[in-house]
C-alpha cells in the first residue's frame, strides 16, 4: 500500500515540477498543447486511483465500530473519533515499534547505500575482471525467494546469537538491499565516460578522490532514489522480521500491524487506524528526504 | 588508508555486539523466584478468555509476588514459526498454541511443549477436562490427538452455530427452523421474497464449515474418527462427504448462498449479519457470540447448532501449553490453574466464551447459557466432529479452495470430492502420519 503511496507522491512531485516548467515556458511561448492537458487529466485521475486506499483507510480510521457496522467501509465517519488510533498506540507500545522500525530502516538505507556504492565502483568502474559473474553472485541474494532463506538465515544467526534482535534484520537486509543496488549502480557506472575518469588520474585524483569528487556528485541522484527505495522496502518487510523478531522491544511496526488480524476476528476500525498510522513515518521521511535528496542532485549537476 | 580505517573500526563494532548479545542470551538459568514470566498469545484482547487469563495472571501475582509479562503475536507469527523460537532460548513460559495435529501435535512430537501430566495429576485438571474436551489436548508420539501426553491445558471452547435474525424471519412470517426439512423452507421462502437466506464466505472458511456442519448431521463418530485419527481409510463414497457436497453445490443453485460468495470474507459477512437487513441466516463461530451482544442493536436474534447435528463442529479453544525452554514451568503451571478456578471460568462464560468447568447458576446472560448448554450437551457425549482441515495442515487451504469451485460452478461435486480426496491423501502422507 505505501508503495502505493510513493509514487503519488513522486507523481505529485512530478507533476509541479512540470508545472514549474510550464509556468516558465507559457512566459515564453504562451503555448500548452492539448496532449499537455490530457497528460495532466491522465496523472490527475492516475493519482486519484492510487490515493483511494488510503482515502478509504483514514475514512475508516476515525470510525466507532457501530458506525462501520451500520454503513460499511464506503462512507464517511458519522462520529468521529480517535479511540482506534489510541487503543493500537496503547496496546502496541507503537513508540517502540516505532523506533525499532525507524532504526533498522535507517540503518539498512545506509549500510545498503555504501555497500552498493563501494561494490559498483569496483565492479563498474573498476572493471574487476568477471564483473558480470560477480554481479550475478550478488543478484541471487534478491532472486532467491525469502522462504528459501529463511532456514539457512534462522540456523546461522542463532549460533551467532543474533535471533530475537535488530541487529540480523539489519545484516540482512543490507545484503538483500545492497545486492538490488549494486545490479542498479554497476550498470551506471558501466557507462561512465572513460575521459572524466582519465581526467582526473591525469590531475593526479586516487581513486578514493576519484570516487569521492568525480562519481559520487555525478551519480548522487540514482543514489538518492536507491537510499528511499532501501528504506520504505526495509520498512514494509514482514517475512523475514516475523520469522526472527519475536520479543515485544524488538519488533517493527508491520508486526505490531498484524497482531490486529486474530485467528478468526478482526477489528475493522482499529486495523484502518493502525494501518494510516503506519504509514504516516514513510510518507513524512518520503517527503522530506525526496526534497533534500532534489537539491543534492542540483548541487552536484552545478559542479 | 582512510576507508581501510573506517572499514576496521565497523568490524570491530559489529563483532563487539555480536559479542555482547552472545553472552546475552546465555544467562537464562531456571529459577524459582523470578521477577516476571512470559505469557505469549494471539487471541483479541476483548476475547472471553483473553480477559479470564488477565485476571488468573492478577491472582498469580498476588499469590506468589511473580509478574507476568503478557505479550501479543500475530497468529501467523505463532503458527508459522514457534518451530524456531521454541528451540531457542527465547521461548515463552506459557504459550497460546492453535490445537489439532498439524499444530499442538506437531510441536509435541518435535518435544517442543512439555508434557503437563505432572501437572494434571498434582492439580487434578483431568476431573475438570474430560471426554471430548481432553482428546484435543492429549497426544501421541506422533503428535495425533486423543494420545496420552498432555500437550496443553484447554480452558475454553467453541463451535459452529447457526444465527437466525428473528426480526426477519418474523416480518415474512417464517417460522425458525428445528429440522433440516424446516431450514430448507425457510431459505425457500425467503429465496421468494427476493433474500438471499444464509451469509457465508467462500474467501475464507465459511463454506468449509458449513458443508462440514451438513457432514455432521450425518456422520457418527466412527467416520469422524476415521477422519481426524486415520483410523481406517476415509470412505470418499460414504454417504456424510456426498450429501454435504450435493446439498451446498444444490443450495448454490438454487440461491440459498450467493454465487458472489467467492469474493466475500469472515469479516464482511459477520458484518452484514450485523446489519440486519441483508441475510436472515449466518452459520458462524461461537468467538462472535460477544460481538452480537455487544453490537447488535436493531434486532432480535436467537442460535443453535444447524438443524439434525449429529457431531458438533468445534471443540475446545486453542490451547495454553508450556514450553519445553520454558525455567518456570512450575510456576507457569500454577497460573494455568488459576485459569481453570470456577470463578475465572465463569467470567469466560459471561464474558460470552464457553467455559469448560463454570457454575452455571452464575452466568448471567440468558443466550450464553443457552450456548454453553448446548455445547456440553454435545462434548460429554464426545459427540464432536472438531475442523475439516485438523488431519493435515494443506487442508486449511485446500479445502476452502475446493469450495470457491464449486460456489463458482466452475467444478461439480464429485469432482470437488476428487480433488479433496487427493489433498487429504498427500497431506496425510506429508505430515508423517500414513505412507
Amino acid at each position: 500500500m505505501s508503495e502505493a503511496t510513493i509514487s503519488t507522491t513522486a507523481m505529485g512531485s512530478a507533476k509541479s515540477s512540470e508545472s514549474k516548467t510550464a509556468q516558465v515556458s507559457h512566459k515564453a511561448k504562451h503555448i500548452r498543447s492539448w496532449g499537455d492537458w490530457l497528460a495532466l487529466i491522465l496523472l490527475i485521475a492516475g493519482a486519484l486511483v492510487m490515493l483511494f486506499p488510503i482515502i478509504i483507510l483514514a475514512m475508516n480510521a476515525f470510525k466507532t465500530i457501530g458506525d462501520y457496522n451500520a454503513t460499511g467501509p464506503l462512507s464517511l465517519p458519522a462520529h468521529p473519533t480517535m479511540s482506534g488510533i489510541v487503543s493500537f498506540w496503547k496496546m502496541s507500545d507503537f513508540p517502540v515499534k516505532l523506533g525499532n522500525s525507524l532504526l533498522i530502516s535507517l540503518i539498512v538505507a545506509v549500510l545498503g547505500v555504501v555497500l552498493s556504492v563501494l561494490n559498483s565502483f569496483a565492479l563498474g568502474i573498476g572493471k574487476v575482471k568477471g564483473n558480470r559473474w560477480i554481479i550475478l553472485a550478488i543478484m541471487l541474494a534478491n532472486m532467491m525467494p525469502q522462504e528459501a532463506l529463511l532456514f539457512p538465515l534462522y540456523t546461522m544467526f542463532k549460533h551467532i546469537g543474533l535471533y530475537n534482535t535488530q541487529w540480523a534484520i539489519v545484516v540482512i537486509f543490507t545484503i538483500i538491499q545492497s545486492a538490488y543496488g549494486t545490479y542498479l549502480l554497476s550498470s551506471v557506472y558501466g557507462t561512465f565516460p572513460q575521459a572524466i575518469l582519465e581526467a582526473a588520474t591525469i590531475d593526479g585524483a586516487s581513486r578514493w578522490t576519484v570516487l569521492r569528487k568525480v562519481v559520487l556528485p555525478i551519480s548522487w541522484s540514482t543514489i538518492s532514489v536507491l537510499f528511499v527505495f532501501f528504506f520504505v522496502w526495509t520498512w514494509n518487510e514482514y517475512m523475514i522480521p516475523m520469522a526472527f523478531l519475536m520479543d515485544d522491544n524488538v519488533q517493527t511496526v508491520p508486526l505490531a500491524l498484524a497482531t490486529l488480524q486474530g485467528q478468526h476476528t478482526m477489528d475493522a476500525t482499529t486495523l484502518a487506524a493502525a494501518s494510516l498510522l503506519s504509514i504516516i513515518p514513510t510518507i513524512i521521511f518520503f517527503i522530506i528526504f525526496q526534497r533534500k535528496l532534489n537539491q543534492g542532485i542540483v548541487a552536484g549537476a552545478v559542479k | 588508508m582512510k576507508i581501510r580505517k573506517i572499514a576496521a573500526a565497523a568490524l570491530a563494532a559489529v563483532l563487539s555486539l555480536t559479542a555482547l548479545s552472545a553472552c546475552g542470551s546465555n544467562n537464562a538459568q531456571d529459577d524459582a523466584h523470578p521477577q516476571s514470566i512470559s505469557f505469549w498469545y494471539y487471541d483479541l484482547p476483548t476475547a472471553a478468555q483473553t480477559e479470564a487469563w488477565k485476571r488468573a495472571a492478577d491472582q498469580f501475582t498476588q499469590q506468589t509476588g511473580v509478574k507476568v509479562k503478557f505479550e501479543v503475536k500475530s497468529f501467523t507469527q505463532i503458527a508459522q514459526n514457534s518451530s524456531q523460537f521454541l528451540d531457542s532460548n527465547q521461548a515463552p513460559d506459557i504459550m497460546e498454541s492453535n490445537r489439532g495435529n498439524g499444530s499442538a501435535g506437531m510441536l509435541s512430537s518435535m518435544e517442543l511443549l512439555s508434557d503437563l501430566k505432572p501437572y494434571v495429576k498434582k492439580y487434578g485438571w483431568d476431573k475438570k477436562i474430560t471426554k471430548a474436551d481432553a482428546s484435543i489436548a492429549k497426544y501421541d508420539d506422533m503428535g495425533i490427538m486423543s494420545g496420552t501426553k498432555w500437550v496443553g491445558l484447554p480452558n475454553y471452547a467453541e463451535y459452529q452455530r447457526v444465527y437466525y435474525n428473528k426480526t426477519m424471519f418474523d416480518k415474512y412470517g417464517i417460522k425458525i427452523p428445528t429440522t433440516m426439512a424446516e431450514f430448507e423452507q425457510a431459505c425457500q421462502e425467503f429465496k421468494s421474497h427476493g433474500i438471499t437466506p444464509i451469509a457465508a464466505d467462500a474467501q475464507e472458511y465459511g463454506v468449509m464449515w458449513l458443508w462440514w456442519s451438513l457432514v455432521g448431521t450425518k456422520a457418527d463418530k466412527r467416520f469422524i474418527d476415521d477422519w481426524q485419527m486415520y483410523r481406517h481409510d476415509v470412505n470418499w463414497n460414504a454417504e456424510p462427504l456426498t450429501y454435504a457436497t450435493n446439498t451446498i453445490n444444490d443450495w448454490v443453485k438454487k440461491g440459498y448462498i450467493s454465487r458472489s460468495a467467492t469474493g466475500l470474507k469472515a469479516e464482511d459477512t459477520t458484518n452484514s449479519f450485523i446489519k440486519g437487513n441483508e441475510y436472515p441466516i449466518y452459520q458462524t463461530g461461537t468467538w462472535n457470540q460477544s460481538r452480537f451482544i455487544a453490537q447488535i442493536k436493531n434486532f432480535d436474534w436467537t442460535a443453535a447448532a444447524l438443524p439434525g447435528t449429529k457431531m458438533l463442529q468445534g471443540c475446545t479453544g486453542n490451547l495454553l501449553t508450556i514450553p519445553t525452554k520454558s525455567h518456570h514451568k512450575d510456576l507457569a503451571a500454577k497460573l494455568l490453574n488459576n485459569v481453570l478456578s470456577v470463578e475465572n471460568q465463569d467470567g469466560i462464560g459471561n464474558a460470552g466464551g464457553i467455559p469448560l468447568a463454570a457454575d452455571m447458576s452464575k452466568i448471567n446472560n440468558v443466550k450464553n447459557r443457552e450456548m454453553i448448554r448446548e455445547y456440553s450437551q454435545y462434548s460429554q457425549k464426545g459427540d464432536l466432529s472438531y475442523y475439516p482441515d485438523y488431519p493435515a495442515s494443506n487442508l486449511t487451504d485446500d479445502i476452502s479452495a475446493q469450495f470457491q469451485e464449486l460456489v463458482n460452478g466452475t467444478e461439480t461435486p464429485k469432482q470437488v470430492l476428487d480433488a479433496l480426496h487427493k489433498s487429504y491423501d498427500t497431506g496425510v502422507v506429508d505430515m508423517g502420519f500414513k505412507d
